[in-house]
């Protein structure tokens, strides 16, 4: 039997070793992909945050063998789409992260909730940022950055709206 | 075994395998259950599995994973009800329409368990076959009912039966049913936790009404959730059916709910909590809100308004946007492709694992390392016979040893450590090193260690260090106050909870030399103190401590160093180390929990005649920083203001607790706690409002200092007491019904540097690099805190560049000078003064090779953004750019100039006290919870003045950071030792704020300006946001509650009682 096979940033990937081996660890280890960290292996720090299918998980509790045909997309990959994009440019514009051993998780569990949902307001970005620990900021500056981003996304959907002359916006 | 797909684990070179099955379907599931019994277990998301297997539970021999069997996955919505598969994950349901409509009671549960990434793995069996998931209640409440699978067959249960009986090992969950929740019914679900998002249960509760015509026809009340036992509240229940809602007698169904919860004790919270918040909780959201406590304190004494200083500004990027500039470091860590030294992975590098004492306190009889070493793959294992130089380490004292030989003192001492091909070979050679202890009686509290006979851990005793203050005479000045309040005032082992946990790697190099990379805080330091361990010369090690991933003093002491030297030394090989959370937490220092009695009294118009402190701190096993960390508390015990009297001791008590250190604040912020919360009190008790009151007795500007030393200039207490009573704080906002709102004020008077007795001196460099980059070289490091950004702001205002051309390096010994620690408050100063010392000689240097260069006298030249320009020419365009000039120079050539200089100290010196102080006032706005008494800050407002601001993001970054530290010192953080052992091993117990406990507002303010002829220019900000946040959010409980709390962190319950009586707790 071939050995089962994943999606890493956009290209496939086997799969070796313990089945019961994080995602954290494959991607570390095997990969060489640092951008998710090990703040503490049992989910409750986000700073390995990751997407899969889209969605952010932490990859330190995501076995290997969860990983066969799934999705996985890490904050290594410089080209991640435009939600990816315009986060990371608000967060950097608002000089938001300061140790930065946080930072890749936040990257991608803002990108996604604004990908997901646009108009979250602010208490569903909390909602959506409450599993990422920051120990350095407070937090305000990750929150201004997030509606930075927002604003920005929003904009941009206007303007490509603007540019098909069908596009209905709403009032 | 059935088709299914297998795969086999190998933790380690030993013990036993993990095989994962994954079924077909549920019948293979079931049978592969019933063959391998206990040795199997059934996983959907796995993740409370895994929290299991983290804390300690041996994994299964057979994992059964169900996250992909269809029959099991998805959300069915025919027939009124809903079908939801067992191993349906959460965020799925979620984000289910259906689940939405039918019912919200269940969404809104849901949405309440750990946090989105996790729900995106765990399954709504999972959280119902544990029997402690949040979701429980709310299903319970909605009549949920569960299909099993089991030798005999498939069968529904309800959720209430299949709780009421024991566990069926032999079954599995397919699916849970939940009838539709009537529309319109009235219905709440609460879910009450440790902190604001992604906690533990403390209890959780859902009640629904069904209503038939205006009446409740049936009620369902339910509580669960971690500790608590999933139960319905059928008594209860009784009471309402057949009444109306609108004639619920509330009292009444109060005290049945009170009678009927039942809840346990788990020293977190007490039984009685539980059961009061379950009902408080039910019955306010189902009506009876307006029976809730009102609480409210007797008589608010407000500021009565005045004028915010002049020249006070806002810091944010909105306020002054040509002011923001972004940090050196923040592409790369945004980008996740900044290199942390625990992040680097080169070809042979071993993997280092510590073994750690797991015993409070015994003596060690034996420690044998040969089946560890026999262990193939193993590279070496040391002992403290590897020790070639002194084994014992401290900044202070020397009373560590870096591994244990004869003793071990606390949970987290090193005995052993191994280096090997990797973690799995590490970690399985650890377990085969044999140590015989004898245990020893384990001092686990100051009293304890103090008493007569107790084991002494040091030979100088378990009384550390002792220091005392007196001036006047306090007994006798008390007798004449008009008031006096006393409180014992008592605060957390805070744990520093950097993201990144200590580690690094290190390698002997080709010339023989060591080189150590680890996060620290002084490398210099570190170095001194590995050649003692080694007995080599410091100029064989460099240490490299930049870039750290999060330090607030945790790194300042040496961590994983020692070990790494060792190791690295005997295999002659690269070797990384990187601690786990849970031996971070074991072994890592922590801020030293504190009992600070005071008294203070002041005459009928408020003003202070005497103070009285007794402060006694645990230092845990070793003495690291901790005796100046009790010095510092005590120099602040009158905090800001004139006391005539004054008798203070501070004791540092060695215990078998947790090793305790530095950590920002360094015992000022303890001790603010304790002397703000007094002047609010006697406030009170003077019936004056809090700023007047320390108007009455702020310091004058110059005047002595606490010590009678000199202090230096620019003291801006009174314009920060104006910031505060201007503060719109104040007057915001109306009092919602579910909470009770507060304001409270407390000052802060933050000294900078480390004092008039320890060596405090600091030495940097400026260079022209050979790529035509200007470098500025200081030995300090970058913890996150923005000293490359700070570094930038001075140098470029000072040479008149660019701050882009400017190139910082630091926290490397090989290549900076020493500029001392990078604690205290220090690092902002040392980075101005240097470049105000070295900067003119260097300008001059520069300009000196470019008029050789361009055959100019140096005179007509100047700087400027892109290189060396003409002088009195205005125009852009450089006649040479800083490249162009490094190009044509040799290496020696190249200009360059230096500095070293003594941090600013006073002539104070029977004790440690400092001579710089930045100050700051911060306001707090809280909302106290009429439901549970937990404390929300709904604003934080944070007034400073700490000298012209270097770099305005690096400064509100420290602000807000510290003040969220700050949030958590005060509502969330302590860890909590019994029996010399951490009660929580990992963040999952240690509950620091998430992004839902931060302020829902914060402001950050300054006040540059200083004195005229003031030389010191920006003071420190790194430990001003921390300083007085805990006083500001206790005089606002006070005002809201009545009740001060002093016992930090505040305890809910103690202030849901004092709103129940009205101010006494």
């Amino acid at each position: 039997m071939s050995p089962p096979r994943f999606r890493l940033n956009g290209c496939d990937r086997a799969l070796s070793g313990s089945p019961d081996r994080s995602l954290l660890d494959i991607l570390r280890e095997d990969h060489g992909l640092m951008a998710a960290k090990p703040g503490c292996r049992i989910g409750r720090c986000g700073a390995c945050t990751v997407l899969m299918e889209g969605r952010p998980v932490t990859a330190c509790l995501v076995m290997g063998y969860r990983l066969e045909g799934a999705e996985i997309l890490t904050a290594d990959c410089a080209e991640a789409g435009p939600e990816v994009a315009v986060v990371r440019a608000a967060l950097i514009d608002e000089n938001a992260f300061q140790c930065g051993y946080c930072a890749s998780g936040f990257v991608l569990a803002l990108a996604s909730l604004l990908g997901r949902a646009p108009e979250a307001d602010e208490a569903e970005i909390r909602a959506a940022l409450s599993g990422n620990l920051c120990r350095c900021t407070g937090y305000a500056s990750i929150l201004r950055a997030a509606l930075t981003a927002q604003d920005r996304l929003r904009a941009a959907r206007g303007s490509a709206g603007a540019a098909r002359p069908h596009a209905t916006r709403p009032g | 075994m059935g088709s299914g797909h297998e795969g086999v684990a190998r933790p380690g070179m030993s013990g036993p395998s993990l095989r994962v099955l994954r079924p077909h379907d549920s019948g293979e599931a079931l049978a592969a259950l019933l063959r391998h019994g206990a040795a199997a277990r059934l996983a959907a998301g796995a993740t409370a599995l895994q929290l299991d297997w983290a804390a300690g539970a041996s994994r299964p021999d057979l994992l059964v994973d169900l996250s992909a069997l269809p029959e099991l996955r998805g959300i069915d919505a025919a027939g009124g009800s809903l079908r939801i598969g067992a191993a349906t994950p959460l965020a799925e349901i979620e984000a289910s329409p259906a689940v939405a409509r039918a019912a919200p009671l269940l969404c809104r549960a849901v949405q309440t368990v750990a946090a989105p990434a996790v729900r995106m793995l765990a399954s709504l069996g999972g959280n119902v076959a544990g029997r402690a998931g949040c979701c429980l209640p709310a299903l319970l409440a909605l009549d949920a009912s569960l299909d099993l699978l089991s030798e005999a067959g498939r069968r529904r249960v309800a959720l209430a039966d299949w709780l009421s009986r024991a566990p069926d090992p032999a079954s599995l969950i397919l699916a849970i049913t939940v009838p539709a929740q009537p529309e319109g019914a009235p219905a709440t679900l609460r879910k009450v936790g440790l902190r604001a998002a992604f906690s533990p249960s403390v209890v959780g509760v859902a009640g629904l009404l069904h209503l038939d015509r205006g009446v409740i026809a049936a009620a369902r009340l339910a509580a669960g959730g971690g500790p608590v036992r999933p139960q319905r509240l059928l008594r209860s229940e009784a009471i309402l059916a057949g009444l109306p809602p609108e004639a619920v007698d509330w009292v009444g169904l109060h005290a049945a709910l009170l009678a009927e919860i039942e809840a346990p004790d788990d020293g977190l919270r007490s039984a009685g909590y539980r059961r009061r918040v379950a009902a408080n909780a039910l019955v306010a959201g189902l009506g009876g809100a307006g029976l809730l406590p009102g609480g409210r304190s007797p008589a608010r004494h407000r500021p009565v308004g005045g004028c915010a200083p002049a020249g006070e500004r806002t810091v944010s990027r909105a306020a002054d946007p040509a002011g923001w500039h972004r940090r050196p470091d923040i592409a790369d860590k945004v980008f996740g492709r900044l290199a942390y030294l625990t992040d680097a992975r080169m070809p042979g590098l071993l993997v280092g694992r510590i073994l750690r004492a797991g015993r409070p306190h015994a003596r060690i009889l034996a420690i044998d390392t040969a089946e560890a070493e026999a262990l193939p793959g193993v590279a070496a294992v040391v002992t403290h016979r590897d020790v070639p130089g002194l084994n014992a380490f401290g900044i202070m004292v020397q009373d560590q040893p870096a591994l244990c030989g004869e003793r071990v003192r606390y949970v987290g001492d090193a005995v052993a450590a191994v280096a090997a091909v990797d973690e799995a070979t590490a970690e399985a050679a650890l377990a085969l090193i044999r140590v015989a202890y004898a245990p020893l009686p384990v001092l686990d509290t100051p009293e304890a260690a103090l008493a007569p006979g107790a084991a002494q851990l040091h030979p100088d005793g378990n009384l550390r260090r002792e220091v005392r203050v007196t001036r006047g005479d306090a007994a006798a000045a008390f007798a004449t106050c008009a008031h006096v309040v006393e409180d014992t005032y008592v605060t957390p082992r805070q744990m520093h909870g950097f993201l990144e946990t200590e580690g690094g790697w290190a390698r002997v190099e080709a010339d023989g030399s060591l080189t150590i990379h680890a996060g620290g805080q002084h490398g210099a330091r570190d170095r001194h103190q590995i050649a003692r361990l080694l007995g080599w010369p410091e100029a064989r090690i460099r240490v490299v401590t930049s870039p750290t991933g999060g330090a607030f003093g945790g790194k300042d002491e040496l961590t994983v160093q020692p070990v790494l030297a060792l190791l690295a030394v005997k295999t002659g090989r690269p070797v990384r180390l990187h601690l786990g959370r849970a031996e971070s937490v074991a072994a890592g220092v922590k801020r030293n929990p504190m009992r600070i009695r005071m008294r203070t009294g002041c005459d009928a118009e408020g003003r202070l005649l005497a103070v009285s402190v007794e402060l006694t701190a645990d230092g845990g096993a070793y003495a690291s920083l901790s005796p100046a960390v009790i010095e510092t508390a005590l120099e602040h015990c009158c905090g800001p203001y004139i006391v005539p009297h004054v008798e203070g001791v501070a004791r540092l008590v060695a215990t078998n607790n947790g090793t305790c250190g530095a950590f920002r604040g360094f015992g000022a912020n303890e001790m603010t706690f304790a002397i703000e919360c007094q002047m609010g009190r006697l406030a009170q008790a003077v019936g004056c409002d809090p700023v007047a009151l320390r108007r009455r007795n702020l310091r004058a500007p110059g005047s002595p200092g606490f010590f009678g030393q000199a202090v230096g200039p620019s003291e801006r207490l009174a314009a920060m007491l104006d910031a505060a009573a201007a503060s719109p704080l104040w007057s915001a906002g109306p009092e919602p019904a579910e909470a009770a709102i507060g304001v409270g004020l407390a000052l802060n008077y933050q000294g900078n540097g480390l004092g008039s007795l320890p060596e405090d001196r600091a030495a940097m460099e400026l260079r022209l690099a050979a790529d035509g980059a200007i470098e500025a070289l200081y030995g300090l490091d970058e913890i996150g805190q923005g000293v490359q950004a700070a570094i930038r702001s001075a140098v470029a205002t000072r040479l008149g560049i660019d701050r882009s051309e400017i190139r910082p390096v630091t926290g490397d010994t090989g290549r900076c000078p020493d500029s001392g620690s990078t604690t205290a408050s220090r690092g902002t100063f040392v980075v101005w003064e240097g470049v105000r010392r070295a900067g003119p000689a260097f300008a001059r240097a520069l300009l000196d090779a470019a008029g050789r260069r361009l055959g100019r006298r140096p005179g007509d030249l100047a700087l400027g953004p892109g290189g060396i320009r003409e002088a009195r020419s205005n125009s852009g365009r450089p006649l040479l750019t800083f490249a162009a000039l490094a190009s044509g120079l040799a290496p020696e050539a190249l200009p360059r100039a230096g500095a070293a200089f003594a941090f600013p100290k006073t002539d104070y010196t029977a004790g440690n006290a400092r001579y710089l102080f930045a100050s700051g006032a911060t306001l707090a706005r809280v909302a106290v919870d009429r439901v549970t008494g937990e404390v929300r800050v709904l604003d934080l407002h944070q007034h400073t003045a700490a000298g012209p601001v270097l770099d305005a993001a690096a400064y509100l970054g420290q602000i807000e950071g510290g003040g969220v530290q700050g949030v958590g010192f005060t509502l969330t953080e302590d860890a909590r030792m019994q029996g010399g052992r951490y009660l929580a091993s990992n963040l999952d117990g240690y509950l620091m704020p998430t992004i839902a406990d931060a302020p829902e507002r914060s402001r950050v303010l300054a006040l540059e300006e200083l004195d005229p002829g003031d030389p010191y220019g920006p003071r420190g900000v790194g430990e001003l946001g921390i300083g007085a946040v805990t006083p500001a959010i206790a005089a606002a409980v006070a005002d809201a509650t009545g009740h001060w709390p002093s016992v930090a962190p505040f305890s809910p319950e103690t202030l849901l009682r004092a709103l129940a009586a009205g101010g006494a707790a």
